[in-house]
C-alpha cells in the first residue's frame, strides 16, 4: 500500500500556525521506503554513485537510481552513443552494464553505506529476463526499491516494447511483482498515445510506485554525411528541452492512478522539480543535469526545502496541490 | 573518508599500495582478456577538481582556432601529459554539455605566450587549443579574460608515465604523429620527454596551411618537424601519413615509439603502417563525451575484449590507449 497518495488533498496552514520558525517536513515515504529529500538521481546518469563520491556528498541525496542492471552483462551499442541537441542530448548507449551479480559483489557494497537510498533500475529483455535479473538482485543487502525499466528506447526487444503495451505492461509488472523482494517502481515511457492507459496497466499489475518518464525517442542526422548522428539510428531525448513535456505527462497520470509517481524529465533547478511536485509527484530524479553539474540534485532538494519555508508548506501539502482555472475542472 | 570543506573535490583513484601498472598495455599485439569498463583501473591520476575559473586569455590563431588560458593552479599543477578538462560555458542552456579539451600547456605566466616553454615557477594556468566546429566553440570564442567558465580536471589517464617513459626512454626516437588540433594532446608529453632526454620528432598534418597552428610550442622540443597539408599550401602536398611512412621505412631495425593524435582517419592509417613496421603506438583519442566522470557511457570506443570488455570509456579507461588495444576498421568508426 502506498504510504501517501500524491492527490492527497492539499490543506494550506492556517495563518495562526505560521511562524517564522516554520521548518518544513522534508522527507518522503515512496511506498514504504523513507527517503531524507524527495530529490533522486536518475538511472544512467550517475553510475552506481561511487563515481561521484569527490564531487558531492551522496549522503545529502533523496536516493541514487543506479545504471540499469540486467540480469548478464551487456556490452551496449557501437559508437556514437551521444549527441547533444539544443537544450537537451539524445543517447543510444544500450544498456550497457556489469551484470547482476557483479552489481551485487562490486557496486552494492559502497551504495548501502550511504544515506542516500539505493533504487536499482531493472532491465530485461523478456519477463523471465526480468524475473532473472530481480531473482538475482533480491539476493542483496542494501537495496531499498527496484526500478522495473519498461521504457528504454534504444534496445532491440524488451524496453519501451513492454511499455508501449499495456498488455505487455500489465504482464511484466505482475510477474515481477510476484518475485521482487522490495518495492517495485516502474518507470514509464513517454512514447505513448494515452500515458493513463500505461500508468492504470502498471497500477493494476502491482506496481508500488511510477517513475515518469524515461525519454523522448528522437534523432538527428549530419547533413554532411547523410548519416544518422548516432549508430542506433534513433535515440532517447533528455535534457531540459524534454521538460514541458513530461511534466505535462506527469499530470496526467496523477490524476490516473493513487499510487505515488516520481516525476523526472529535463529538470535541472529547483523550480523546475517544485513544478513536477505540484503537478502531482512525490519525488524527482535529476538525469541529464548530473552530467554537466553534479550538484544539481543538492541545489534542487535545499531549493525545494527554502521554497516550503518561504510558502510555509510541509513537502506533502505541496505534491499534487495544482490549481487548475475552473474551466478546466470537470 | 568524508570530505573537507577545502577538499571536497579531491577524488583518489586505485587504492593505495597498488602499483600504477597501467592494464591496457600488455606488449605489442598481445591479446587482450575482457577488460570491464565498469571497473576503475589503477591509476595515476590522483585528483580531479571541479571549479568555476577565470578565463585569464583567448588568442586568436589563424584557420579559426583559438588558445583558450584559464587559470586554475591547482588544476595546472596536477595535469599530466595527455589529459583533459571539461569547459563548460556558462550561461548558455542550449548548449548543455561540457566540451572535453586536450590540456595544450600549462604554464606559470598568466600574460604572453612566450611563456609556452617556461619550466620557471608552478604552473597557474591552463591553455586549450581548440578550433571553431560548432556552436559550442562558437561561444567559446566570445569569451574574454575575466569571464568565468566551468572546469572540471584534470581528467583520464593521459600518458601514463610508467609506461610510457620507459618505453620512450628505451626507443632511439619518439614520433609524434599530429593531426589538426590533435597537436594539442602532444605538447605536454613532447616536454616530458625533452626532459626525459628522449630524442623526438614531429609530424604534423592539416587541411591548409592555417590549419597547422601549435608548430612553435613544439619546436623547442623535437629534432625535426615534418609538415603536410593536403592543399598542399605548406610542407608536403597530402596526408601527413606518407612522409611519417617514409621516415618508418629508413628507420628500418630501429626502436621507435609513435604518439599520435588526430581524426580517426589519420590515427587508423598511422596505426597501421606503425604495426606493419613492427613499432609501438599510443594514440590519444577524441570523441563526444557527456559526463567524463564515466557514467554516461557515451564516449565508449570498441576494443578487444568479449561481450562486456568490448567497449571502454574515452574519458576513464583513456584518453590513451596502446594502438592495439582498440578496435580500428569501420564498424569501430566512432564520428569525429
Amino acid at each position: 500500500m502506498p504510504s501517501y497518495t500524491p492527490k492527497a488533498e492539499t490543506q494550506l496552514p492556517s495563518p495562526d500556525l505560521q511562524t517564522s520558525t516554520f521548518v518544513s517536513e522534508m522527507q518522503v515515504t515512496i511506498a514504504g521506503v523513507e527517503f531524507q529529500n524527495p530529490v533522486l538521481t536518475a538511472s544512467g546518469t550517475f553510475g552506481y554513485g561511487q563515481e561521484f563520491a569527490q564531487l558531492i556528498d551522496l549522503n545529502r541525496l533523496g536516493g541514487i537510481c543506479v545504471k540499469g542492471i540486467s540480469a548478464d552483462p551487456m556490452p551496449g551499442n557501437p559508437p556514437p552513443r551521444i549527441y547533444e541537441t539544443e537544450s537537451g542530448m539524445l543517447n543510444a548507449i544500450g544498456l550497457q552494464n556489469v551484470g547482476a551479480k557483479r552489481f551485487l559483489e562490486e557496486k552494492l557494497p559502497f551504495l548501502r553505506t550511504l544515506r542516500a537510498r539505493c533504487v536499482v533500475n531493472v532491465f530485461g529483455y523478456s519477463t523471465e529476463d526480468y524475473v532473472r535479473c530481480l531473482d538475482i538482485l533480491n539476493e542483496g543487502e542494501g537495496i531499498d526499491a527496484y526500478e522495473l525499466n519498461i521504457s528504454c528506447p534504444n534496445t532491440r526487444c524488451g524496453g519501451m516494447v513492454y511499455g508501449s503495451d499495456p498488455k505487455l505492461t500489465e504482464e511484466v509488472v505482475a510477474a515481477s511483482k510476484r518475485a521482487a523482494r522490495f518495492p517495485l517502481f516502474v518507470k514509464l515511457s513517454p512514447n505513448v498515445t494515452d500515458i493513463a492507459v500505461f500508468a492504470r496497466a502498471a497500477e493494476a499489475a502491482g506496481a508500488d510506485a511510477l517513475t515518469l518518464v524515461n525519454t523522448f525517442v528522437g534523432m538527428a542526422i549530419d547533413v554532411e554525411t547523410r548519416t544518422p548522428r548516432i549508430s542506433n539510428v534513433t535515440s532517447g531525448l533528455s535534457g531540459p528541452a524534454i521538460k514541458p513535456l513530461a511534466l505535462r505527462l506527469v499530470h496526467q497520470a496523477a490524476r490516473a492512478v493513487r499510487i505515488p509517481i516520481i516525476g523526472i524529465g529535463g529538470i535541472a533547478s529547483a523550480e523546475d522539480a517544485i513544478e513536477f511536485l505540484i503537478a502531482g509527484a512525490g519525488a524527482v530524479q535529476i538525469g541529464t543535469a548530473n552530467f554537466y553539474a553534479p550538484d544539481t540534485a543538492i541545489r534542487v532538494a535545499d531549493g525545494i526545502a527554502d521554497y516550503c519555508r518561504r510558502k510555509q508548506l510541509h513537502l506533502n501539502q505541496l505534491v499534487g496541490s495544482l490549481k487548475l482555472p475552473d474551466s478546466a475542472v470537470q | 573518508m568524508k570530505p573537507n570543506a577545502c577538499d571536497r573535490n579531491r577524488r583518489t583513484l586505485g587504492k593505495p599500495g597498488q602499483s600504477p601498472a597501467y592494464r591496457n598495455s600488455p606488449g605489442p599485439f598481445a591479446k587482450h582478456s575482457p577488460i570491464s569498463p565498469g571497473e576503475a583501473r589503477s591509476a595515476i591520476i590522483e585528483t580531479m577538481y571541479d571549479e568555476i575559473a577565470a578565463v585569464a586569455g583567448n588568442q586568436p590563431l589563424t584557420g579559426g582556432h583559438f588558445i583558450l588560458s584559464v587559470r586554475s593552479p591547482r588544476q595546472a599543477q596536477e595535469a599530466r601529459p595527455g589529459q583533459f578538462a571539461m569547459i563548460r560555458l556558462l550561461g548558455h542552456s542550449d548548449v548543455l554539455l561540457r566540451r572535453p579539451m586536450s590540456i595544450y600547456d600549462v604554464r606559470p605566466e598568466v600574460n604572453g605566450r612566450q611563456a609556452l616553454s617556461s619550466n620557471s615557477g608552478a604552473p597557474v594556468v591552463l591553455d586549450f587549443l581548440y578550433k571553431i566546429v560548432g556552436r559550442g566553440t562558437e561561444l567559446m570564442a566570445t569569451l574574454r579574460p575575466g569571464d568565468k567558465v566551468g572546469l572540471l580536471g584534470p581528467l583520464g589517464h593521459g600518458f601514463f608515465a610508467e609506461d610510457y617513459l620507459a618505453e620512450a626512454r628505451q626507443s632511439d626516437e619518439v614520433l609524434h604523429v599530429a593531426g589538426g588540433i590533435g597537436i594539442a594532446a602532444l605538447v605536454l608529453p613532447a616536454r616530458e620527454l625533452t626532459q626525459a632526454g628522449v630524442p623526438q620528432r614531429l609530424f604534423f598534418g592539416a587541411r591548409t596551411r592555417d590549419d597547422l597552428v601549435g608548430v612553435d610550442g613544439f619546436e623547442p622540443y623535437v629534432r625535426e618537424t615534418i609538415l603536410a597539408t593536403e592543399d598542399g599550401s605548406l610542407g608536403h602536398r597530402g596526408y601527413v601519413t606518407r612522409p611519417f611512412e617514409e621516415h618508418l621505412c629508413r628507420r628500418t631495425g630501429q626502436r621507435l615509439l609513435i604518439l599520435a593524435c588526430g581524426p580517426w582517419a589519420m590515427l587508423e592509417a598511422a596505426v597501421a603502417l606503425a604495426q606493419r613496421y613492427g613499432q609501438r603506438c599510443l594514440v590519444s583519442m577524441e570523441n563526444r563525451m557527456g559526463c567524463a566522470l564515466g557514467v554516461c557511457l557515451g564516449c565508449c570506443i570498441r576494443v578487444h575484449g568479449e561481450g562486456h570488455g568490448a567497449y571502454e570509456r574515452v574519458c576513464t579507461e583513456g584518453p590513451v590507449f596502446w594502438a592495439e588495444h582498440v578496435v580500428w576498421g569501420k564498424d569501430a568508426l566512432p564520428k569525429t
